[in-house]
């Protein structure tokens, strides 16, 4: 669902219950794959979008399928919002063959070229300056698609981040660089490892307008991300959109979060973007009845999905050698 | 500065005339810049330089006998012929290496800065030029350096401005989108300075003050020197139009190339300090030709020191891995 | 006594800040201890905070100043993290750090410990699995330790922060901290650039490092209890500096070698053991055999990642490959 050039105020009733499907939807997925880690049925470690929601949601509402996103490490929200089928992404997280990468990649490297996903990638910043290369060639072709990256606060000490700002301004790129500030960079505050409070500034130098907004409003989201995404479609120059938000889980599964105090956690929960928007949709009439229908609705889907995943199958071993390099001739070696 | 200007038309003059190979690079044009800087710096502190690392090096101390047979690859060279120009490092003077990567040595500056912070002594000084701004490597030393509010000094020695520039005004890089230099670094919250690099005595009071605010424990500090680059400047192989620079281009003499006497007009540190000495009466004609003729001995010997020097033995190539 | 992995990382850390005071941490978060190192190292972390930097995300930047701040006297570990992390610190590791004593003649030199958490952790995918010690066995000037045990995890990180002279990277391995051994206080130490020889054997000989320890170890055993071939096991310790000579005598004795290695198949550590048996051993040698991973990003799935990983029963094939062979 796109609803590009709407501005927040012609939204109506239905669209804005679709965006809280949407959050929804992002919500209990997350809470599946928890569910799923808890019981050991999760290769690795995925990091969940738990909270940050609504920056995914608000942000994908403008993105056309041919406009590329990258992402990294806390990608699902960010993928799901981009309109990838939820059955091939929860199938790559717990590394099936029906997975968007047919189990190749998992949870922190999720691709699906066809609904324009070309990259999460699970090393802090990794992703930005590859946005940029999309966004550049999308230039250079004259094609009217933009490339958005999602990254966290974390990623701008990363020297990369900088040098993307630095290209970005001076090719005029059609870029839109989205931070999810939920000021932890893994284990560690934002006040303990930065000087700077707002990534925001770090656009300044660049002539790159930034903007600093709440990224657990759902529509302040959508209203700042409509405005941005005009602008470079109009222009094709870059835009930096800050959104502060909160990381509700920790890090990955499995972290215990002991470096984060129980006043905070609490006070985070005051902000659920969720919440926000349902109180926002009871006062414009909702019934209690049709918000419940919807989460039931989204739970039942999601029931299926991750049924349905975890009885595929998992990809067959005499496979491991494909793919490595995208010619035809098998170039790996077996040990 | 003489001797520095004299150091370096010596190594364009043997490069010219194949006495060494490789390409090297010249402080011509920038002198005021080291001398400043490391005037005001004493034997507890750091410095970090470049490729272009001459300069930086006689200011700290260095001896021009010693650098000139490294830059030939000498066995008598501060580093047996192991650095040639491009790393050139003297560890006695606290010059205790030098990257000659574009950003190379930001990171290890606000290292050595952060030592300094811990023993309570010292300061940690990095000549880089414009184009490390181009680098993420400066990002994260810097962001380092201000989060950890290090006694670090960043000197940015931006040799590519117009003459008109270099005392106010923006600065318009085809790399770099920032309007001035400055800019990037103070949304990294750091405080910036910018200064004219042909102006010895304003330099000279900066870096005085500069250096002492960092050693007070002020946190980092970025200062961007502006410098015009002299006509003989070119990315490998520099020249001298019109050969050495004459103290009578200081007086009423001109060179020939109309190029090269704009520039000693506007943007020679050299030539506008001499200039500048002279009005005020502080040096006569003699006492300068004085100064030239030890300034040239002595880098003329230099350059007999390297020459008459032996190359390293084929085996200490293998010496100097490990410590 | 015996100590876990773990316990021997966060000891020789905590020793460290104790014993020396230029030993600084740069990032202090020391990923993936259990409990009990946990709770070793938190302490000290609090007691020492005045010389532990907390840091941003930050790889390359770190690793700088690591070396900035060696040069200037000091003996900094760097927690580069998740091995695979160290490639956006690779110009500071690699052209910086292990140059610098070289190509200043001799005049400076570069104490620093880049703590690197490297190899497959299951489920880790291509992005944090690496193995990085055959690309860091190609960067003359640089250590690069790998201990495969207990004691010596504890041992070489405290040489490596107390004594060494040269900049090093110690490989630690997610899948190692729960390994025990027995730690006996005032041992003397193994010399860096000694291998050790875990377990004596006479028809084969299983050479191995890190995480191929332990596997090399269990298919030591099962090598004797299922077959009768007798299996010695020789822990390398360091890549760099390499125990040639230990190798070299230990494939004289039993004429057979197998190297498990859990770098890529091509141009690894298991290549370069290999590559010196041929070029010194040739008279006494039989067979030589590498036990390694295939040349493939690692795949995230189960299944897949189970395919290519080397384990002990793999090596025990190796082994029977090899003696079967000759």
């Amino acid at each position: 669902m796109t609803l590009q050039g709407m501005s927040v105020k012609e939204l109506n009733k239905d669209m804005l219950l679709a965006f809280y499907e949407q959050l929804w939807r992002i919500r209990l997925f997350e809470g599946q794959v928890q569910r799923l880690a808890a019981r050991g049925e999760v290769p690795g470690f995925p990091h969940l979008s738990t909270g940050q929601e609504a920056v995914a949601v608000g942000v994908c509402a403008h993105l056309r399928e041919d406009d590329y996103l990258f992402s990294g490490h806390r990608a699902h929200g960010h993928v799901l919002a981009k309109g990838s089928d939820p059955y091939a992404v929860f199938a790559e997280i717990i590394g099936r063959q029906d997975g968007v990468c047919r189990g190749r990649g998992g949870s922190m490297h999720l691709v699906d070229v066809a609904h324009g996903v070309l990259g999460a990638t699970g090393v802090v910043a990794g992703n930005v300056s590859l946005a940029a290369g999309a966004a550049w060639a999308a230039q250079v072709r004259g094609e009217s698609r933009l490339a958005v990256v999602f990254f966290g606060d974390g990623a701008t000490g990363a020297g990369v981040f900088h040098e993307t700002l630095n290209l970005a301004s001076l090719w005029q790129l059609p870029l839109l660089l989205v931070c999810e500030n939920n000021g932890m960079a893994e284990f560690t505050s934002r006040e303990e490892h930065s000087n700077v409070a707002k990534v925001s500034a770090f656009a300044v130098p660049y002539d790159i307008p930034a903007q600093t907004i709440d990224g657990n409003d759902v529509l302040a989201v959508y209203e700042a991300a409509r405005e941005a995404i005009e602008a470079i479609r109009a222009s094709g120059a870059p835009r930096l959109l800050e959104c502060m938000t909160y990381r509700m889980a920790g890090h990955y599964v499995g972290d215990a979060q002991h470096y984060r105090s129980k006043e905070e956690l609490a006070a985070m929960k005051q902000k659920d973007p969720i919440d926000r928007l349902r109180r926002h949709l009871v006062k414009q009439g909702v019934s209690d009845n049709e918000l419940e229908a919807v989460a039931a609705r989204v739970k039942t889907e999601l029931d299926a999905v991750v049924d349905r995943a975890r009885r595929a199958p998992r990809p067959d071993p005499a496979t491991v050698l494909e793919d490595v390099y995208s010619t035809a001739f098998a170039m790996a070696q077996r040990a | 500065m003489l001797r520095i200007r004299r150091f370096e038309e010596q190594c364009i003059q043997l490069a010219e005339s194949k006495q060494f190979s490789g390409h090297y690079h010249v402080y011509i044009g920038q002198e005021a810049t080291a001398v400043s800087v490391c005037n005001a710096l004493g034997p507890e502190d750091f410095v970090f330089s470049t490729w272009r690392n001459h300069g930086h090096l006689l200011a700290r101390g260095a001896a021009p006998d010693r650098m000139m047979a490294e830059i030939f690859g000498k066995a008598t060279g501060y580093a047996g012929g192991k650095s040639g120009t491009l790393h050139m490092a003297v560890g006695e003077l606290g010059v205790p290496a030098t990257s000659a990567l574009v950003g190379g040595n930001l990171p290890l500056a606000t290292g050595a800065a952060l030592a300094c912070k811990r023993r309570g002594s010292g300061v940690s000084v990095c000549f880089h030029g414009d184009a490390a701004l181009e680098e993420g490597a400066f990002y994260e030393a810097m962001i380092l350096a201000a989060v950890w509010k290090v006694p670090a000094l960043f000197v940015c020695e931006n040799n590519s401005i117009p003459p008109a520039q270099r005392k106010r005004g923006q600065f318009t890089s085809s790399t770099l989108p920032a309007a001035q230099l400055a800019d990037v670094p103070q949304s990294l919250q750091i405080r910036t300075e910018i200064v004219d690099g042909a102006d010895a005595d304003q330099l000279a009071e900066s870096f005085e003050r500069l250096v002492g605010e960092v050693r007070r424990g002020g946190g980092p500090r970025f200062v961007e020197v502006r410098c015009t680059r002299w006509p003989g400047s070119f990315p490998l192989w520099p020249e001298l139009p019109d050969g050495p620079w004459q103290i009578a281009w200081a007086f009423d003499g001109k060179p020939d190339r109309a190029d090269l006497a704009l520039w000693l007009e506007q943007s020679d540190p050299l030539t506008l300090y001499v200039r500048k000495l002279i009005a005020a009466g502080a040096v006569t004609r003699s006492q300068l030709e004085a100064m030239d003729a030890r300034a040239k001995e002595e880098m003329a010997g230099a350059a007999r020191y390297a020459i008459d020097s032996p190359f390293p033995a084929p085996d200490q190539a293998y010496r100097h891995v490990w410590a | 006594m015996k100590i876990s992995f773990a316990e021997g990382v966060a000891k020789a850390i905590q020793e460290s800040l104790a014993a020396n005071p230029r030993v600084l941490l740069i990032g202090g978060g020391i990923m993936g201890l259990n409990t009990a190192a946990r709770a070793l190292l938190d302490p000290v972390l609090r007691d020492f905070a005045s010389r532990i930097m907390v840091t941003p995300i930050s790889e390359l930047g770190l690793a700088g100043a690591g070396v900035g701040a060696a040069l200037a006297g000091d003996r900094p570990l760097v927690d580069l993290s998740t091995g695979s992390f160290i490639f956006q610190a690779f110009a500071q590791v690699a052209n910086e750090a292990a140059n610098i004593h070289y190509m200043t003649g001799g005049q400076t030199s570069v104490p620093v410990t880049f703590y690197s958490l490297a190899g497959r952790r299951g489920g880790g995918a291509a992005q944090h699995s690496h193995a990085t010690q055959a690309l860091l066995g190609q960067v003359p000037g640089l250590q690069v330790l790998t201990p495969g045990g207990a004691e010596d995890a504890y041992g070489l990180l405290k040489w490596a922060l107390l004594e060494s002279r040269n900049p090093s990277v110690y490989l630690s391995h997610p899948l190692l901290f729960d390994e025990t051994a027995e730690w006996i206080p005032h041992d003397p130490f193994l010399p860096v650039g000694k291998a050790r020889i875990r377990r004596e054997g006479r028809d084969v000989s299983l050479i191995a490092s890190s995480i191929m320890v332990p596997r090399a170890l269990a298919a030591a055993e099962t090598l004797q209890r299922q077959h009768g071939i007798s299996a010695e096991v020789v822990d390398l310790r360091t890549i760099i500096p390499l125990d040639r000579d230990t190798v070299l005598q230990s494939a004289a004795k039993t004429g057979r070698a197998v190297i498990a290695d859990e770098c890529h198949h091509s141009y690894g550590v298991a290549a370069e053991i290999a590559a010196t048996l041929a070029e010194k051993g040739l008279a006494s040698l039989k067979a030589v055999r590498r036990v390694t991973m295939p040349d493939v990003p690692i795949p995230f799935s189960a299944p897949l990642e189970a395919e290519i990983t080397v384990t002990a029963e793999k090596i025990v094939a190796g082994a029977l490959d090899a003696v079967r062979a000759a």
